[in-house]
């Protein structure tokens, strides 16, 4: 049985240090190879179901959380990936109504960005290797991507057409 | 998810815009953001945030810009951050609170829900539904491009920033080192690179 405590310092840790994307590979770091408490097959589909799901996308977590220890898990997860960062946020809004620009803001933000940038390609990746590991599973991520990057369709409407098409390949 | 802008936040902000409308009760945000999230599967979240707030005339479009700026700043995932930023922004600690919970909740529910059922499978799940989830993870794994790309365009373009993203890229996604020294590394040079400069 997981120790929720340990669970959720694991998932305060990974909610804290995501910046402005998911963080894929450093999830799948924690929680497939440090921890054990999930597997890669796990993690990709909690990533699939995420984007299905009403709210934020990481709501994978739920399901990771609930994957490595039932519906406490899920709960702690939740509550430890979102919680901590949510009172940052709140924080640094109260804050930021009382100081307005500093040059230091503006420096933070430009190094930070194109780290972001790296963040979310690593993530790209290791999603990726998990995924794409047939030569239909590639036609279809690079149809989604194109169908995405072309027109306004919704992404909902995009992870669930895939999925109809998965099941008629038998992927 | 929406590309932040490269211009840096405004100098000067002004204190407060002038009240459009009675500031929103937490009960009020938190059934807000519960819309936005049933609104925004599949994405797209602040722009749903943006849309509700408009039409209620709680926050101005120039609030809103400087919130959501801000919001990219603070670590965490960006919706969530937005919906505590605005919370508390209009309405303190409580409508931070009421703001988070409503965007959580719709989804919290839905997904425990999925659990139970694709979980709950001894020896596994049926290979129809198995192959109809790699179906949407290779599906999912395009959304997460088509999100990254925006991100890393606008880091590209700062100064010294194809460098730190290949270096980020490469530490992260090849060599699998752990995140948090490699972004106090990266990050410090970005500062060091960026350092505010007295105007000559």
């Amino acid at each position: 049985m997981t120790d929720l405590g340990e669970m959720f310092l694991a998932f305060a840790r990974l909610g804290l240090i995501s910046f402005g994307g998911t963080n894929v590979a450093e999830i799948e770091r924690a929680l497939v190879l440090e921890r054990g408490w999930i597997d890669a097959q796990t993690l990709a589909n909690g990533f699939a179901l995420g984007q299905l799901m009403p709210g934020p996308n990481m709501l994978a977590v739920t399901h990771y959380g609930y994957a490595a220890a039932g519906l406490g898990g899920a709960l702690v997860a939740t509550l430890g990936f979102y919680g901590p960062t949510a009172l940052v946020s709140a924080g640094a809004a109260l804050a930021w109504q009382r100081h307005s620009a500093h040059p230091w803001v503006i420096a933070f933000r430009n190094a930070l960005l194109p780290f972001g940038g790296g963040v979310v390609l690593a993530g790209a990746l290791v999603l990726g290797q998990t995924s794409v590991t047939s030569w239909g599973a590639a036609g279809l991520a690079a149809l989604a991507f194109l169908l995405l990057w072309r027109t306004r369709v919704n992404s909902a409407v995009v992870v669930l057409g895939a999925a109809v098409l998965g099941a008629l390949l038998g992927l | 998810m929406t590309a932040p802008s490269p211009a840096p936040p405004a100098a000067s902000v002004p204190e407060d815009d002038p009240a459009t409308s009675a500031p929103p009760t937490p009960l009020a945000l938190a059934r807000m953001f519960a819309g936005v999230a049933l609104a925004g599967i599949g994405g797209g979240l602040p722009a749903h945030t943006r849309r509700a707030l408009a039409r209620r005339g709680w926050l101005g479009d120039e609030a809103f810009a400087e919130t959501f700026t801000l919001a990219q700043l603070t670590p965490g995932p960006n919706a969530v951050n937005l919906a505590a930023m605005v919370g508390a922004r209009l309405s303190g600690k409580a409508g931070a609170a009421a703001s988070v919970l409503g965007v959580l909740l719709p989804g919290l529910a839905a997904m425990l829900a999925v659990s139970v059922v694709t979980l709950g499978h001894p020896g596994g799940l049926p290979p129809t539904l198995q192959s109809a989830l790699r179906g949407a993870a290779c599906a999912a794994l395009a959304v997460l491009l088509g999100a990254a790309l925006p991100v890393v365009r606008v880091g590209w373009g700062v100064r010294g920033g194809p460098v730190i993203t290949v270096l980020a890229f490469l530490a992260l996604g090849v060599f699998r080192l752990d995140l948090l020294p490699v972004l106090l590394v990266l990050v410090g040079a970005g500062l060091v690179v960026h350092r505010p400069r007295r105007a000559p």
